[in-house]
């Protein structure tokens, strides 16, 4: 310490000499450094230059996507169902945004954005690739988009792109039939880009439930692109090459609005399923599942609060219960076990069984009972459906055994999906030997061949496939697939194209055996014996039907379907099948009226109100004296 | 009328006596170019370029200022500036504001960072204590100097700002460099950094770890972390040999280039101005080191010599890391491009340096007053 304080022996020359000499070298060292650093630019710049240059250029032209417009569906009578509708939203490109809190709440003062549109942009965000636009509100009105007209300058990277958005006019009466689009998350830009398909992560929408996920694939077109050349802010100044769009195809359904609507009416408010089938064709002419959803507040992405609310109601308004739904059919499996009956030559229109209230397997003590105690008496095949005789279908069920029920009512449709344009259709349960060893390890027991033949125990069916096979028993013996769209159309003004259906297939040998069944369901309401009597009391036309009522399906075995879906609305369904006119039907019906009680008291007069609907005013008190078949809607 | 003329010329003369008019002219010949580039990258806004001309401005003043000091007085005042601008970054611990990082201090009028004060201070610090020291150095000396460097090298990096800290660093290692530190000692002192490596990396925040990282293979996350480098690269190396003209890059101006008005200044310089260019810029640079390293060795004490060596060299330090760093030859590190980014406490403290220098190794112009 003491030694340079003191400043021992400095030798100014000597220091000095030695600055210049570190002073020098230092010097070249910077200039060899410098000369380096220009012989790697010269790299960069000289030899690598066209490398370089092009990606400049992929740099300043920008590929942008043309969005088509999606295809319109229409009900038959040419009525839009689902609309587009021109709407503005707000998009950010985060990576041009300085300070995106502060931005955020400049916005914030401007426009009304909640904060669940706040969260999903921040979730949309992360997973946005760099310079991807990411939407932060869905629909922005005029004002709001006066105001940000006005400042657009002080927000960079902000942008309000007009768009075509989804409307659905009717609101909740279609909407488990067209279903609805939502915006695309991150789980589809996956499926999409595992696809190939990642070019139509631009288009504002996909198709989420419904006709419009089933039709995604041509209702949504094809995304085409454009080679847009860029000014200073990124936008486009000039269109380089232009690859068009294909616009999405449009959609005819089978559907009549205005029976949809008369079948909502029907129900007057209680909840359930009914589904209308065109049994000449197979076309779905209505079908409701109350209660329902508005499909609009799913378009733009739902609110939390919305969601929950509709998720968590427990009357399920957004379970389509025609095609997810189980339901224990109950008496109006009666028809098709007679079917099966006459056809396996077990029984004839004339033969006859005497019901006494009680009926007994031999050497066992369980009684399966009659619903009116004591019985009805000797019954044939007109008053055992008419009147609903338990007894005749516990004797018939025993002697076609569970292997012929089942694989004759398989064959009628029950069991498997029925092939509707409808995703995630249920099979329901029909019940065999296979089917309980393979989900119950259990072997079969000659008491469930009893009950399976009034469709209680383990049967559970959906309404579309009782709807598919009233409509074979009204369509001479043939078993088409429930259809709802009839036809695509490549834009306004190209021919309609018809969706090809598989061909019917017959599923009756014999005519004279449905002729007698539908003989019996005729009875039902219009005998002096029937259940539906009341509820057909009046009607200018005939018609033919079958009331049933499930109090209970059993605990054990009942294929759970959607674990959620069978609490609220397993006891006391009250169901109906049926068709009119009853000569030449024009339509089959099959509903479901939940906690609706009896068949006959709660299903049946609703049914009545769909058919008097359809079938329209009596001839007479038409204008034009028109014969009735052609009284019906096209 | 003359006359006043005179009087006005004369008194310009006297304030300009120590001002070395060729270091003058290739600092000004910068600074014409920096104005260039940011009116080009200001796209038509005056008001960014204005703001640089007035930060040029007061720099120049400053070097006016420090120009006219006598490098004793400078000496006697050395350690005040040393312990003050510490006691700044202090200050800027406990109340600093910033955008990634606590760097500055708001005065109210400006933003202060006195990392750039302390690239004065250091050097001058290590000078003052080297001047007082028996040269070359020894062990005791040796390890006084780096306590000196240590304590604001360390207090900069814990900001955290890596980029700041290792240029201080760089400035006081300098000096001890042209104090003539024996090179077995350097060698060794090497060594042990080398070795010092792997625990270093423990020690750095995950960001500077990308740094590195995408630095050692850009491609690899090209839309990630390696965005910079190669939109930077693409930048330069589409400018080619002439460029492709001042306010045409386009690079910058679609915004592909981040950053493209402050450390990635000389990539939109190199696309607009190509390699030529690039070579009369750095051409410059190498001029403004040379001519001050030459001023320092005309000093007259060791003090002056060894502080405008430690500046001009420090100076040299910007340029190379910045031009490699943006050519993605070295790791992104936060370092402007010297007088040519966009940035008002960089150029002033650049430019005072500067004064320090013409202080330091001035010489009455024998033709002057």
């Amino acid at each position: 310490m003491r030694r340079w304080r003191s400043r021992p022996l400095r030798h100014p020359v000597a220091e000095s000499e030695q600055f210049r000499r570190r002073a020098l070298l230092a010097g070249v060292g910077v200039g060899v450094a410098l000369l380096a650093l220009a012989l790697g630019y010269g790299r960069l710049q000289l030899l690598l230059h066209e490398h370089y240059a092009t990606r400049s250029d992929d740099n300043r032209i920008r590929l942008d996507p043309i969005v088509p417009a999606r295809g319109l569906i229409f009900d038959r009578n040419g009525v839009l169902l689902a609309d587009n509708a021109p709407a503005y939203r707000l998009d950010i490109v985060a990576e041009r945004v300085d300070d995106m809190p502060a931005l955020i709440a400049a916005l914030r003062e401007r426009v009304a954005i909640s904060d669940d549109e706040l969260r999903r942009f921040e979730a949309a965000r992360k997973g946005a690739r760099r310079f991807k636009p990411v939407t932060l509100k869905s629909k922005l009105d005029e004002h709001e988009i006066a105001r940000l007209a006005v400042d657009r300058h002080r927000f960079p990277g902000v942008e309000v792109v007009p768009y075509l958005t989804r409307r659905y006019p009717f609101g909740d009466l279609a909407a488990h039939i067209v279903g609805y689009v939502g915006r695309i998350d991150q789980d589809d830009v996956d499926a999409m880009e595992a696809r190939g398909e990642s070019r139509f992560t631009a288009l504002p929408h996909i198709g989420k439930t419904g006709l419009e996920r089933y039709y995604e694939a041509r209702l949504r077109g094809d995304v085409g692109h454009q080679e847009v050349e860029t000014n200073v802010e990124n936008r486009p100044l000039r269109v380089l090459r232009r690859h068009e769009a294909r616009p999405g195809e449009d959609l005819h359904l089978s559907i009549d609005i205005r029976l949809q609507q008369a079948m909502v009416e029907a129900f007057d408010g209680q909840h359930g399923a009914a589904v209308a089938i065109d049994p000449r064709s197979g076309e779905i002419l209505a079908m409701v599942s109350l209660p329902s959803y508005d499909p609009n507040l799913f378009v733009g992405g739902i609110s939390f609060a919305d969601y929950r609310r509709l998720n968590e109601d427990v009357a399920r308004p957004l379970f389509n219960r025609n095609v997810l739904g189980g339901f224990p059919p109950g008496s109006t499996l009666k028809p098709f076990v007679a079917l099966a009956g006459l056809e396996e030559g077990l029984i004839t229109p004339t033969s006859t069984v005497r019901s006494t209230g009680a009926f007994r397997l031999p050497g066992q003590a369980r009684e399966y009972r009659d619903w009116r105690a004591g019985g009805h008496g000797v019954v044939d095949l007109r008053e055992s459906l008419a009147q609903s005789v338990n007894t005749y279908y516990f004797d018939l069920a025993l002697r076609l055994g569970i292997d012929r029920i089942a694989s004759d009512l398989g064959r009628m449709g029950f069991g498997r999906p029925t092939g509707v344009d409808l995703a995630g259709e249920a099979r329901g349960v029909l019940p065999s030997r296979a089917w309980k060893q393979g989900r119950l390890r259990q072997p079969w027991f000659p008491g469930e061949t009893v009950i399976a033949g009034i469709g209680q125990g383990y049967w559970v069916v959906t309404p579309l496939q009782l709807a598919q096979g009233t409509a074979m028993l009204a369509g001479d013996g043939w078993l088409r697939r429930p259809h709802l769209v009839r036809a695509t159309q490549a834009g306004f003004g190209a021919p309609r194209v018809p969706v090809p259906q598989p061909a019917p297939q017959r599923v009756v040998a014999d005519a004279a055996h449905l002729a007698a069944v539908n003989d019996g369901l005729v009875a039902t309401m219009h005998g002096p014996t029937g259940t539906g009597q009341r509820a057909a009391a009046g009607a200018w036309y005939r018609m033919a039907g079958k009331t049933g009522t499930a109090q209970r399906v059993g605990r054990r075995g009942t294929e759970r379907l959607d674990p959620n879906a069978l609490p609220y609305h397993l006891r006391h369904q009250a169901l109906f099948v049926g068709f009119a006119p009853a000569e030449a039907p024009t339509i089959a019906l099959a509903l479901v009226v939940e906690h609706g009680g009896s068949g006959s008291g709660a299903a049946a007069p609703v049914a009545r109100r769909i058919l008097d609907a359809w079938m329209g005013p009596p001839p007479a008190a038409a204008p034009a004296a028109e014969p009735a078949s052609e009284a019906v809607p096209p | 009328m003359s006359a006043v003329l005179r009087w006005v010329g004369g008194l310009a003369w006297r304030w300009l006596d120590r001002v070395d008019l060729p270091l003058l002219a290739g600092l000004v010949a910068i600074m014409l170019l920096s104005l260039a580039v940011q009116a080009s990258a200001a796209e038509g806004e005056w008001r960014p370029v204005a703001a640089q001309a007035v930060r040029f401005g007061v720099g120049l003043a400053a070097l006016l200022v420090l120009s006219r000091l006598s490098p004793v007085t400078l000496r006697q005042w050395t350690p005040l500036a040393y312990l003050g601008s510490l006691a700044l970054l202090g200050l800027v611990f406990a109340f600093g504001s910033g955008r990634s990082a606590d760097l500055w201090l708001n005065l109210g009028v400006f933003y202060l960072q006195p990392g750039e004060l302390l690239k004065l201070s250091v050097p001058m610090m290590v000078a003052w204590f080297l001047h007082e020291a028996r040269l070359p150095p020894g062990w005791t000396t040796l390890g006084i100097s780096a306590a000196i460097i240590g304590l604001p090298v360390g207090l900069t990096i814990l900001q955290p700002d890596l980029g700041t800290g290792l240029l201080v660093g760089a400035s006081g290692a300098f000096a001890i460099f042209l104090a003539g530190i024996a090179w077995w000692r350097i060698g060794l002192f090497a060594g042990l950094g080398i070795a010092a490596l792997p625990v270093g990396w423990q020690f750095l925040m995950p960001y500077q770890k990308d740094r590195i990282l995408t630095f050692l293979d850009p491609e690899s996350d090209p839309l990630g972390a390696g965005w910079n480098i190669i939109q930077s690269k693409i930048a330069i190396g589409s400018g080619g040999l002439s460029g492709k003209g001042w306010g045409q890059g386009t690079q910058a101006h679609l915004d592909f280039l981040p950053e493209h008005t402050t450390d990635f200044v000389f990539s939109v310089y190199a696309e607009e101005f190509g390699w030529l260019g690039v070579l009369l810029l750095l051409a410059l640079y190498l001029f403004v080191v040379a001519r001050s390293l030459q001023l320092a060795a005309r000093a007259r004490d060791t003090y002056g010599r060894l502080l405008a060596g430690a500046l001009a060299l420090t100076f040299s330090v910007y340029v190379i890391v910045n031009a490699g760093m943006v050519a993605g030859f070295l790791p992104v590190v936060g370092v402007p491009m010297p007088l040519l980014s966009y940035g008002g406490t960089s150029a002033v403290s650049l430019l005072a340096g500067f004064g320090i220098v013409m202080a330091a190794g001035a010489h009455r112009r024998s033709w002057g007053g």
